[in-house]
């Protein structure tokens, strides 16, 4: 006899699942994490560089580097004197939860804790994806927000082509407008079809050479980091509030 | 280059319904601008499901169309991908566009997942 089972469920099921579970720890570690999603060479690995130069000493970083291959990326990042653990997808085409599981683990060895095991050890996590427009956008990470890095050099139509990264992303950076004067495409060009695909984004333009638009940019993450602890922070004083109702036979004799 | 593990997670959800039981036919549901790429999913399946009752099961693909939403009048529109254009530059349009009502930002409410909807198997007669 055959007999039909219905099922509906979504494959991929484990993966937000465990996505989910993520997003509750870093809001319990009051910890900001971003998921950066780029071609390859558009300078997702530069842009931190000059991240980690500008909140040195400031705020306590992180970075989860994924790549196919190799530990160069890793290399530059731990040259700039941050805690980094690298996960190698064998080829793989993005990063999905588990591997953000267990780099977790990793990271928490790392990362120097203030001796009493409750203070959160970080402040901002940074994983940085797997060079590619497509496949990561398909993958939560448990991030707070996904951001774009498009550069200049890759043509300014980069929203209308790969609208899904730019479309569940929150912020978009546009890197290398140092290169504008000798290129085709505009950094306004780039902004404004962005805006059409997600007139929600952020977008800063930059240039990880020179600097420049790098303030903006280090402003927006401060102020990520202060929304979130201070959503946290409503949220942990009123529990505190209705737990600090005293109970009748304790309150003290008048 | 996903696919692998992605057939690996179904075919395990596949098996794990079928409760050792000969499974003959898994429909599955592939969003427009899923990732996943059926003959891929395909040919991983015939491979991984070697040796386990999903052997020679037959694999039926349908599409979920992509559908957005209005965020401010909750108007749903689906939009069909025609052959020689790909999903992503349907979706782009689509959100240059807008809704009707003139507002943007439209929300993608469909056409991004990957379901297994249900399997066929043979039951032991009783």
């Amino acid at each position: 006899m055959i007999r039909t089972i219905p099922v509906l469920r979504e494959v991929t099921e484990a993966n937000s699942l465990l996505a989910e579970a993520l997003r509750a720890g870093f809001v319990r570690q009051r910890v900001l994490v971003l998921n950066l999603i780029a071609s390859p060479g558009a300078g997702k690995t530069s842009l931190l560089e000059q991240t980690i130069a500008r909140l040195a000493g400031e705020l306590r970083l992180a970075v989860i580097e994924g790549d196919p291959t190799s530990t160069l990326d890793a290399e530059r990042i731990a040259a700039a004197g941050v805690p980094v653990v690298q996960i190698n997808t064998g080829g793989g085409c993005h990063l999905e939860a588990r591997m953000i599981q267990q780099a977790l683990e990793q990271v928490q060895a790392d990362a120097p804790g203030d001796g009493q095991g409750e203070e959160t050890p970080l402040d901002v996590l940074v994983i940085e994806n797997v060079g590619n427009l497509l496949c990561p956008t398909g993958w939560d990470l448990g991030e707070d927000a996904k951001v774009v890095v498009a550069s200049l050099p890759e043509g300014s139509d980069k929203p209308l082509k790969y609208p899904m990264a730019f479309l569940t992303a929150q912020a978009v950076v546009i890197n290398k407008i140092d290169l504008a004067p000798y290129l085709p495409a505009k950094p306004e060009e780039l902004r404004q079809n962005a805006l059409i695909i997600n007139p929600n984004l952020q977008v800063f333009e930059v240039s990880c050479l020179t600097g420049e638009g790098l303030d903006d940019w280090i402003e927006w993450i401060r102020a990520r980091l202060i929304q979130k602890r201070a959503a946290l922070q409503s949220e942990t004083h009123e529990s505190a509030t209705l737990s600090d109702v005293p109970l009748v036979d304790e309150a003290p004799d008048a | 280059m996903h696919e692998m593990p992605v057939t690996q997670a179904m075919l395990n959800m596949v098996l794990e319904q079928a409760g050792g039981r000969q499974v003959l036919k898994v429909r599955l549901r592939v969003g427009e601008l899923s990732p996943v790429v059926p003959h891929s999913v395909a040919m991983f399946f015939d491979y991984l499901s070697r040796g386990t009752n999903a052997e020679g099961a037959r694999l039926e693909f349908e599409r979920a169309p992509l559908e957005t939403t209005c965020p401010a009048c909750g108007a749903r529109q689906v939009h069909p991908v025609p052959h020689d254009l790909r999903p992503q530059i349907v979706l782009a349009r689509a959100l240059a566009l807008g809704c009707p009502c003139g507002a943007r930002a439209l929300k993608l409410t469909g056409g991004s997942g990957f379901d297994l909807i249900d399997l066929e198997i043979l039951q032991p007669g009783t």
